[in-house]
């Protein structure tokens, strides 16, 4: 839990995602995305019962009893509505379908654009990172994509990415501390989290910032379903 | 005819420098035992390729046996995190990462598999995946089409939960790409929890899309995704994975391949 002693940063994070998801038709969640997870899961139950939602298996609208602690957990594909493949998930991004996927990178500029590739020092890989997975398909033809990250500092929120794993149709990014959207190209702060402060989203976020509202903090409904959903605190895992 | 070999047999099949697309996807049906195997044999210059991976490239990058990798993602997520091996790896220039958009790789897969020289796809963007490929006008309308050529792995390398001697085999929950994989590849390598009478397969036959006309083997090897799970028969091992993330140098990578047999 954070210093905050009514609810986490990674609670604040899943509920502003699962709010962004009221009016989507379809969402994916692609590897390592264990707040989106959540994010989708509380939508379904609260906002939007009739939201498609799409996995790394290739399950339509997956029936999980207990969070998972992995992409390819049993939990997110032993029971489901109907079955398709990653493959065929993709190809719905291509032809224009998928509503709304959720992407991460370890760096985000102020265009919105992201990195997971590498630093590189000329033509030498300097620091690897994991890989883009399917994000330069899925930000470029996605229609609305929310990035996540679970780290806001000036070494993430950047002027301009070093590489580019993958740019588009970034609507949302959303940080342990504010929201963004993309707003005539370029990120634009949306609001900002009830624990956190103007000064402090300015002082770490490498790109400029005007103010914001302060975000609408989680409601009893929304904990209240989380907690008993996850009494072991996965959604904290990478906190 | 019957393809049943040990898993020695089944990994002495290749030849370094071949290039294998394995099956799986991140901690789910990793081919772990052939991994192991294929370290203990030394072998050498392997290309290995798959949508997102962990434990199986990870451990061939340790040991020496890949010099390009093709992914789309290569990391144990949250709870183990990166892929240590893999990233030094590349960071210290013995492996050469060959960074892919999930996508890419399926449709280079794709074209193989259709028998067509390259697939065109749809846009990535700005992202420097593009360089990689080349676009072609579009011969039936306006502007480019980005393209991405066929990649002929050598072998598909899976494993699955049955297969008969002949190597018609059972895959289940997700399939990930192991379908599209054997259709792409020249030949098949398969490692199975158990081998089953033809006439089980035959009692799931909708269940049993790998055909055993393009396997060369079939190793029965039980818990063989291990540290990986493999539905239903066993979830993953925390413990196992992070024994294996533990391993610093070549001694212990020794003691390790010795202790999880096969």
């Amino acid at each position: 839990m954070d210093s905050h002693d009514e609810f986490s940063r990674a609670e604040m994070m899943i509920v502003t995602m699962a709010r962004l998801l009221e009016d989507a038709e379809n969402v994916f969640m692609g590897v390592a995305s264990n707040l989106p997870f959540f994010s989708i899961w509380l939508a379904k139950e609260l906002y939007n019962k009739d939201l498609t939602w799409l996995n790394i298996p290739g399950r339509v609208n997956p029936k999980p009893a207990l969070p998972p602690r992995s992409t390819v957990d049993f939990e997110v594909f032993r029971n489901a509505s109907a079955s398709i493949t990653l493959s065929q998930i993709f190809d719905m991004s291509a032809r224009g379908e998928l509503d709304v996927a959720f992407l991460s990178g370890v760096q985000v500029d102020k265009y919105g654009n992201f990195n997971l590739s590498h630093i590189s020092d000329g033509n030498r890989i300097k620091v690897q990172f994991t890989g883009g997975a399917g994000s330069a398909l899925l930000c470029a033809n996605t229609k609305r994509v929310i990035f996540w990250r679970t780290r806001h500092d000036r070494r993430s929120f950047v002027e301009k990415c070093s590489v580019y794993t993958a740019t588009g149709n970034i609507y949302s990014v959303v940080s342990p501390i504010s929201e963004f959207k993309k707003k005539d190209g370029i990120l634009a702060l949306e609001s900002i989290f009830p624990y956190s402060s103007y000064d402090e989203v300015a002082k770490r976020t490498g790109f400029p910032v005007e103010p914001a509202p302060i975000a609408l903090p989680p409601t009893e409904d929304e904990l209240t379903l989380l907690r008993d959903f996850d009494p072991e605190g996965i959604r904290e895992i990478e906190f | 005819m019957t393809k049943i070999k040990t898993i020695e047999e089944a990994v002495s099949l290749i030849s370094d420098g071949e290039r294998l697309a394995m099956g799986g996807l991140l901690l789910q049906r990793i081919p772990s035992a052939f991994a192991r195997e294929t370290a203990r044999q030394g072998k050498k210059n392997l290309k290995v390729m798959k949508t997102a991976a962990n434990y199986d490239f990870d451990l061939l990058c340790l040991a020496e046996c890949v010099d390009e990798v093709a992914a789309g993602f290569v990391s144990f997520e949250a709870e183990f995190g990166m892929a240590p091996n893999f990233r030094r790896s590349v960071e210290e220039g013995r492996v050469r990462f060959n960074e892919n958009s999930c996508y890419t790789v399926i449709s280079s897969l794709r074209a193989a598999a259709f028998g067509v020289p390259f697939m065109p796809i749809a846009a990535l963007g700005e992202s420097y995946l593009v360089n990689k490929f080349r676009t072609v006008d579009n011969p039936y309308g306006d502007g480019d089409v980005l393209t991405v050529p066929a990649v002929y792995p050598d072998w598909a390398v899976l494993h699955v939960q049955k297969s008969d001697e002949e190597g018609n085999a059972i895959i289940y929950g997700p399939v990930f790409e192991d379908v599209i994989m054997s259709r792409a590849a020249r030949k098949i390598i398969l490692t199975t929890e158990e081998i089953v009478s033809k006439s089980e397969i035959e009692e799931e036959i909708d269940l049993a899309v790998i055909p055993g006309f393009k396997v060369e083997a079939v190793a029965e090897v039980s818990k063989g995704a291990m540290p990986g799970s493999c539905y239903p028969n066993y979830d993953y091992s925390t413990d196992h994975i992070r024994e294996y993330l533990s391993i610093k140098d070549w001694d212990t990578l020794n003691l390790y391949l010795k202790e999880f047999r096969p």
